[in-house]
């Protein structure tokens, strides 16, 4: 999960590395994916959500389909 | 360690009492001295073996707590927080961090409820890149995260991811 300047440097780097372009997170939304994730974690009782969590976390700001289940089998 | 496969329901999702009180003193280490504990550092604190802390560190990492080192007492990752050096960089207030990956290094101002700066590097051109992130989120920069890794494989190689 690596920062870029641009969709096209991201393009440039999958290229060269032989690795599928994937899904491309905005800034505004990276935030929201790291206050869901991570805004509770440094309370005692704080636990790694269950599978299930984890795609309402990812669909409620966005993130669906095979790539964000963290149970799928194949992916796009 | 074992390479962890896709995501599974735990049994019991909450951590034993004793592993969930080491957990809890590395996180709280991390955030007092911006680097990870050591065992003998957790000893003290704890009062607990080296090989009962070893023993927890090994479940922590089962229940995707932890990453370790190859000696096994290594904190490589206690997500958000990087226990070694990486190329993203967060400060916040007097202290600064490193973070595992893109989205750790924003879940560090996130998990400590304060403003931070993100100092990181496109990987590609190399550049440094650095983001502003208060009360209401990160201020425009022209910027983006890419996710190479499907959530279903993220532990199989998590350095990587």
């Amino acid at each position: 999960m690596l920062f870029f300047r641009s969709g096209e440097r991201v393009a440039e780097w999958c290229w060269d590395h032989g690795i599928p372009r994937r899904p491309l997170i905005a800034l505004p939304q990276l935030w929201r994916l790291a206050v869901a994730w991570y805004g509770n974690r440094l309370t005692p009782e704080a636990r790694r959500p269950a599978p299930a969590e984890m795609v309402g976390i990812f669909r409620r700001i966005g993130l669906e389909g095979p790539f964000w289940d963290p149970q799928a089998d194949t992916f796009p | 360690m074992k390479v962890l496969g896709k995501e599974e329901s735990l049994p019991d999702p909450k951590i034993p009492d004793r592993d969930s009180d080491v957990r809890n003193a590395i996180y709280a280490h991390l955030v007092d001295t911006s680097a990870a504990p050591s065992v003998a550092d957790l000893e003290v604190r704890l009062g607990m073996s080296g090989a009962e802390i070893r023993a927890a560190y090994q479940r922590l990492y089962s229940r995707r707590v932890l990453v370790l080192g190859s000696d096994g007492e290594t904190i490589v990752m206690a997500p958000p927080f990087a226990g070694i050096p990486t190329q993203h960089r967060v400060a916040v207030g007097a202290r600064e961090y490193f973070a595992n990956c893109a989205w750790d290094a924003f879940g560090i101002p996130a998990a400590l409820h304060a403003p931070g700066i993100v100092r990181s590097r496109c990987e590609q051109s190399r550049e440094p890149l650095t983001v502003l992130i208060d009360q209401d989120g990160p201020a425009p920069e022209p910027c983006v995260a890419h996710f190479a890794v499907p959530a279903a494989l993220w532990w199989q190689d998590i350095g990587f991811t």
